[in-house]
């Protein structure tokens, strides 16, 4: 592990990061990534736990006085969003950069 | 808020240092950057200092032209545009560039002016000062590609500033007035739809909008940090000032806010992706005055105030990437988190701020507008401004910090960096810090907004109409900070965070230009090329030939004639002239050979010739 980091990261640089540069560095090692992966889905279970026991006191769209609807409002809507501009609008309008030829 | 009535107007102050400039010669040194500075604090003195009214009223063709006025909508508007420039000097000022910073200044003072003003011709004045200033910060890029740019830009606002034109004129035959005030949708005359239009080009609703995400990403690097507070922002006044509660601007809003997500999620261009969302953002706004209660209306001005702090954020660490990396393509960056750390957490910031995550001043903007727009029963634009959080937290939060900043690459060691100025530094660190005070205080911001926010909202710019539509949402009370209302942020956040991760290797941004409305203004333009330009150029190509084979052959002969005259009949006088002259003089010096006889014998022959003739006469 420590060789990798070598590897990735040139003490005899001209510009070698900063103390904050090698410790978001150190953040992307595969044990640290996994961590950073565990406490996201931590934090996401934690939200809609407590969510559970807060009242919406003003729903406005009817289904948002229950549970769980703003995760899936989020959830839903961000990979409808994602698929449908990548996968579909995109293809369809996408051309090449120098298309007007004015670069 | 000072009591005196001494007004300063803020724009006297950018113009006055724009006129000095030229005058400072030599390199950019200590005294040009006070003189950058300067007005910018007077700017933010003023805003504080002026107290409401109208001042500097000038008589004019019979007209009153009102260049200071101040109350509770044009004071919130003045006061965030003055610190924004502040922010937005101190990032310029390491550029060595008087004509730039000249631009910056009456650019700046073009918006102040327009919030200030009480009449359609001053507006109109400081309309186009903007459209001028903005233009040369496209323009100062100094390359082919900015400099179309730049000319694709102004077409466009000229087009937008004669919409404006011609409706103020039409609205004064009709009126008599040109006092800029309320105007309600019923009975609205055609001449105020005109108006509305040239507003609209600067607020870039869609489908006018095609102009930003094509200049702003090709302005200078500090240029476009300008551009993005003040063009759209103070269309977003006018509208708010002229047109609130009109029912087409909520529905546009809406589609501007999911629009620009759109467009935002497949873009490659760093500096584009923001542009995008100044369309999505001021859409926020436009729904907000659309919608026109005072809830919302508040929640558009609380919005304008945030989305310029961290809009100019925004572009300040993607400008900062671009002058340190030299590109802002995503897919040419990656894994430079570890060499611009704070520029990274900068635009995280900022990133945050957009995408209305609590502790951060989009929360307590953003969804003032959304809770206004769903209190009046506007579910639909509600819902889409929502929709349009959830793709802003994906593109602007997650895709473009991930794509410029990792991107699954490793530490990029091999890529040069420019060293990023201090003076850029501070004034990113300005704007985060102000950024994250008005999200923990809210009450910061939301002391200045036009309505109080507890209390009855009577207003002085609203109709008796739309002020009877308002009253259900008389009173505004609105506290961002309660539990559910952070819940319920963190919920919609933390999930599109999660759909993010599910689609990280599809959202990947590609090099590519994505077609856009501005397809159809180039279409227009080739248009206007093949039916207008081509034909003059034919009958111009024609019109020349016909001057080649009659008209010059007409000319030569004309000339001949000319040549014939001066050669034969003037230069024959003088020469002849001359020539008289000459053969005089020749007999004159053959006489004079010095010989005193001969004077004596020439001067007998003389006397006898005198007197010869006078006895025959």
């Amino acid at each position: 592990m420590d060789e990798q980091k070598q590897a990735r990261i040139d003490p005899t640089s001209p510009d070698p990061p900063t103390p904050l540069g090698r410790w978001l560095e150190h953040n992307r090692t595969p044990r640290r990534l996994e961590l950073w992966r565990r406490a996201m889905f931590a934090a996401l279970g934690l939200i809609v736990l407590v969510s559970l026991f807060a009242t919406n006191a003003h729903p406005h769209f009817g289904a948002d006085r229950y549970p769980f609807f703003w995760p899936a409002f989020g959830l839903l809507f961000g990979l409808g969003l994602v698929l449908f501009v990548k996968k579909i609008a995109q293809p369809l309008i996408k051309r090449p950069e120098d298309y007007y030829g004015d670069l | 808020m000072a009591t005196s009535d001494l007004f300063i107007h803020p724009s006297l102050a950018f113009i006055a240092a724009a006129l000095i400039l030229p005058f400072m010669p030599g390199k950019n040194g200590v005294w040009r950057k006070i003189l950058l500075l300067l007005p910018p604090l007077i700017a933010i003195y003023a805003a504080f200092a002026n107290a409401p009214g109208a001042y500097m009223k000038v008589a004019w063709l019979g007209q009153t032209l009102i260049l200071g006025r101040v109350d509770s909508m044009s004071a919130i508007f003045v006061q965030v545009f003055s610190v924004m420039s502040l922010g937005g000097f101190i990032f310029a000022l390491h550029v060595d560039d008087r004509p730039q910073q000249a631009a910056a200044l009456l650019y700046v003072a073009g918006g102040l002016g327009c919030v200030l003003a009480g009449d359609y011709l001053t507006l109109f004045a400081f309309w186009e000062l903007m459209a001028l200033g903005s233009t040369f910060l496209v323009m100062l890029g100094r390359t082919r590609e900015t400099v179309l740019a730049a000319f694709r830009y102004f077409l466009y606002h000229v087009l937008g500033g004669l919409f404006l034109l011609g409706g103020l004129v039409i609205r004064h035959r009709y009126t008599g007035s040109f006092e800029f005030g309320p105007i309600a949708a019923a009975g609205a005359g055609y001449y105020d739809w005109l108006i509305l239009l040239g507003f609209c080009v600067n607020a870039a609703v869609v489908p006018l909008h095609a102009w930003l995400p094509d200049a702003y990403p090709r302005g200078t690097v500090s240029g476009s940090v300008f551009m993005c507070a003040y063009t759209t922002k103070t269309a977003v006044y006018v509208l708010m000032r002229g047109f609130a509660g009109w029912e087409i601007l909520a529905a546009a809003g809406a589609v501007m806010a999911v629009y620009g997500v759109f467009y935002a999620s497949m873009e490659n261009n760093a500096r584009r992706i923001l542009s995008y969302h100044i369309v999505s953002q001021v859409g926020y706004m436009v729904a907000g005055i659309g919608v026109g209660t005072a809830m919302t209306i508040n929640g558009a001005a609380a919005h304008a105030y945030a989305h310029i702090l961290y809009k100019g954020l925004l572009f300040m660490t993607a400008g900062a990437v671009l002058y340190s990396a030299g590109t802002a393509r995503l897919n040419e960056l990656g894994g430079l988190a570890g060499r611009l750390p704070y520029v990274m957490i900068l635009y995280m910031a900022a990133a945050l701020s957009i995408s209305g995550l609590p502790l951060f001043n989009g929360f307590i903007s953003k969804t003032m507008t959304i809770a206004g727009a769903a209190e009046a029963h506007r579910t639909l634009v509600a819902a889409a401004l929502e929709i349009a959080a959830v793709g802003t937290f994906i593109s602007v939060g997650l895709k473009l910090p991930y794509f410029a900043f990792w991107g699954g690459k490793p530490l990029d060691m091999k890529r040069e960096l420019k060293p990023i100025p201090a003076n850029m530094y501070v004034a990113m660190a300005f704007l985060a810090a102000l950024c994250l005070a008005q999200g923990l205080w809210p009450e910061m911001l939301y002391r200045f907004l036009p309505f109080p926010m507890e209390g009855t909202a009577v207003s002085p710019w609203l109709t008796a109409e739309q002020l009877r539509g308002l009253a259900a949402e008389d009173i505004v009370v609105y506290h961002p900070w309660a539990l559910w209302n952070v819940l319920q942020a963190l919920m919609l956040l933390g999930f599109s965070g999660l759909a993010f991760y599910l689609t990280r290797r599809v959202i990947v941004p590609h090099a590519g230009l994505n077609l856009d409305f501005d397809w159809f203004y180039r279409l227009t333009g080739r248009g206007v090329l093949g039916f207008v330009c081509r034909p003059a150029a034919f009958i111009d190509g024609f019109w020349t030939n016909v001057y080649q084979t009659a008209g010059l052959r007409l000319l030569k002969l004309s000339a001949m004639i000319a040549v014939f005259w001066d050669r034969w009949i003037i230069d024959g006088l003088v020469d002849n002239a001359a020539y008289g002259v000459r053969g005089l003089g020749r007999a004159g010096a053959l006489l004079q050979n010095g010989r005193l006889q001969h004077y004596l014998g020439l001067m007998v022959v003389a006397i006898s010739l005198i007197l010869a003739l006078v006895w025959y006469f």
